[in-house]
């Protein structure tokens, strides 16, 4: 399969405020790719422009090789799906009828024995089929997170946008998604990718294939774990000093064996 | 099959009896509210043998029943029906639950309709006995297409259509009350009466009439379950993540709900909380999936109207009081339980 997702030449402004510039990006199938920056550095608006929850200045954005403007938001549901940072909710419905909403792009009013089936293997997938009868606004930060993320794996889009999907998660959870991610999207047959904002640098390294580095709106870094998270990258786009540990520590499942050790913020260069 | 399909499956089959259970007793009701009132009281059995011609009656038992209290407890089930329908989509569509069908200015308009044809004598149509409902219906439209097209002008969120709603409301009140000011007693009396909302204004060939566009009406509600699922559930970034417009959906949803309540307080006059009241009781029985509380929320919309219809007239019989006031008694209190769970859950 050619690429999944082809951005050329992306450009996103708030009025006055250029939160994207020129951004140039390419996903392959069963590629994981993080999303490194700052707050307010473009992580999420990206992500959102991918989606077309935000219209876009200019530039193009393909989709497994179709222009993401000129589908019917239900056919790019169908290709993409969405996990926001977080959801806020006005009135609240079973876990296992959140995760079903993963399931409407696909069909029309009734729900076939093949969707609530989806929605089952999913929900045990991140071992969550204690929950599929509890109350979506009754759980945890944590628990609500690890939902929304089985409803965009149940929506079996190829690829997956997740807005910083590990931040409520404690750090079993936090390994235990981030490792069912993993999995999903280095199934060859299911030829899906992934684009995740994410903070955690050591999550990225261990779980992405490629990361982009988004600094004042550019694309300042982009490449495998190794060759983005350096100590002068890391230093120029968090001010933090940072030591970096290569094959320090094995990582079972891992695709990068790096690990970053933050150890204090630079107060002036 | 998967067992947390099969619960899935049963927790659905088990709601949809309670939804059926609803069904039957708003038709016992209807037979008690047949055979009952200030005179002619029947019991139930005979009030059945008589609907079905099993039993002959007299012409006063027959008239009482079929010309009287017929179109009342049919505006009551189909009119209930709308109001709640109408409530539980607005609800959904602005993912807020204090939302009900006369949030959004319709009531304002109505009644500007009302105060136009009353106190000033305009009305767009020449047929006097028609004057109060058509400037009614049509006002109440007006002002929901305002509120739509300020929307249509700019993007704006489902916030900002409810506090257009409520400036509009208070921009028709002022014009309203401006009117009451130069009004005759007589005038002012009328407009009072029509404002507390009864089931006996609209006669039996409008009520047939009333009934047919709102059957015809309801049923499209339902197709847009799954949109409003992903709209009340987490919001216009969550819903386009499910291939949902927000816009486009919410501005369909609003003018169908504009319609189902314009075409019944055009002719009953006000009646409030019925919409606000009977989408969250239905919530208790069949949770937020709009496939099912839809129709749920009609069938509790009727059973409360006309319960509370059958209580206004019963209760201080010969004396009957309108539905609009029986229903905010009623309704009145449930919304302060709301708002106080409300305050639980925020804090």
């Amino acid at each position: 399969m050619s690429k999944i997702l082809e951005i050329k030449d992306l450009n996103f402004s708030w009025g006055n405020n250029h939160v994207l510039r020129d951004i140039n990006v390419n996903i392959s199938p069963n590629e994981l790719v993080a999303v490194l920056g700052v707050n307010g550095a473009g992580k999420s608006t990206l992500l959102k422009c991918i989606n077309r929850i935000l219209k876009s200045d200019s530039g193009s954005i393909n989709l497994l090789e179709q222009d993401v403007n000129g589908l019917s938001l239900i056919d790019l549901s169908k290709k993409v799906s969405y996990v926001p940072q977080s959801v806020r909710t006005s009135f609240s419905m079973d876990v296992f009828d959140v995760v079903l909403l993963g399931r409407r792009p696909h069909i029309s009013w009734r729900i076939s024995e093949d969707d609530r089936d989806k929605v089952s293997s999913t929900l045990r997938s991140l071992g969550l089929e204690d929950f599929s009868f509890r109350k979506f606004d009754q759980l945890s930060g944590g628990e609500r997170q690890r939902v929304i993320i089985a409803k965009a794996i149940a929506q079996d889009s190829s690829l997956l946008l997740m807005d910083e999907p590990t931040s409520d998660l404690d750090l079993k959870n936090q390994l235990e998604t981030m490792k069912s991610l993993r999995k999903i999207i280095s199934n060859k047959d299911a030829e899906k990718s992934a684009l995740i904002a994410i903070h955690d640098i050591n999550i990225a390294a261990r779980f992405a294939d490629r990361i982009l580095l988004l600094h004042n709106g550019k694309i300042f870094a982009s490449g495998t774990p190794r060759e983005v998270l350096t100590k002068d990258n890391i230093a120029e786009v968090f001010s933090v000093d940072a030591e970096i540990i290569d094959n320090a520590v094995f990582w079972p499942g891992g695709s990068d064996s790096l690990r970053v050790i933050i150890k204090d913020e630079i107060t002036s260069k | 099959m998967d067992s947390i399909s099969e619960k899935h499956i049963e927790n659905s089959k088990f709601q949809i009896i309670l939804i059926l259970i609803l069904v039957s007793l708003t038709f016992l009701l209807a037979i008690f509210a047949m055979g009952s009132g200030s005179s002619s009281n029947l019991d139930m059995l005979t009030t059945l043998k008589i609907i079905l011609g099993l039993e002959n009656s007299n012409d006063l038992q027959s008239a009482i029943i079929w010309e009287l209290r017929f179109p009342r407890i049919l505006m009551a089930i189909v009119g209930g029906a709308a109001l709640a329908t109408a409530g539980a989509l607005m609800q959904g569509c602005l993912g807020n639950p204090l939302v009900s069908p006369l949030t959004l200015g319709v009531a304002s308009g109505a009644a500007l309709g009302a105060a136009f044809a009353i106190v000033l004598g305009f009305s767009i149509v020449s047929i006097p006995e028609l004057a109060i409902v058509a400037n009614a219906f049509l006002f109440s439209l007006i002002v929901v297409g305002i509120i739509i097209q300020l929307g249509n002008m700019r993007s704006i969120s489902a916030e900002s259509y409810i506090l257009v709603g409520i400036a509009i409301t208070f921009i028709a009140g002022a014009i309203v009350s401006t009117m009451q000011y130069f009004a005759t007693d007589a005038q002012l009396s009328q407009l009072a009466h029509w404002s507390f909302g009864s089931l006996s204004r609209p006669t039996l060939i409008q009520t047939l009439w009333i009934s047919v566009f709102l059957i015809c009406l309801m049923p499209s509600a339902m197709k847009w379950s799954w949109d409003l699922n992903a709209l009340s559930l987490g919001g216009d970034d969550f819903a386009i993540s499910t291939g949902v417009d927000p816009s486009t959906t919410r501005r369909r949803i609003l003018i169908l709900s504009a319609f189902l309540t314009s075409i019944v307080i055009a002719f009953t006059g006000l009646i409030g909380f019925v919409g606000l009241a009977a989408p969250h009781m239905s919530r208790l029985i069949v949770g937020n999936d709009y496939r099912k509380l839809i129709p749920c929320s009609a069938v509790f919309g009727s059973l409360l109207t006309l319960f509370a219809d059958t209580l206004g007239r019963t209760l201080f019989a010969p004396i009957i009081i309108p539905v609009g006031i029986m229903l905010s008694i009623i309704g009145g209190p449930f919304f302060m339980y709301l708002l106080l769970k409300n305050r639980g859950v925020n804090s």
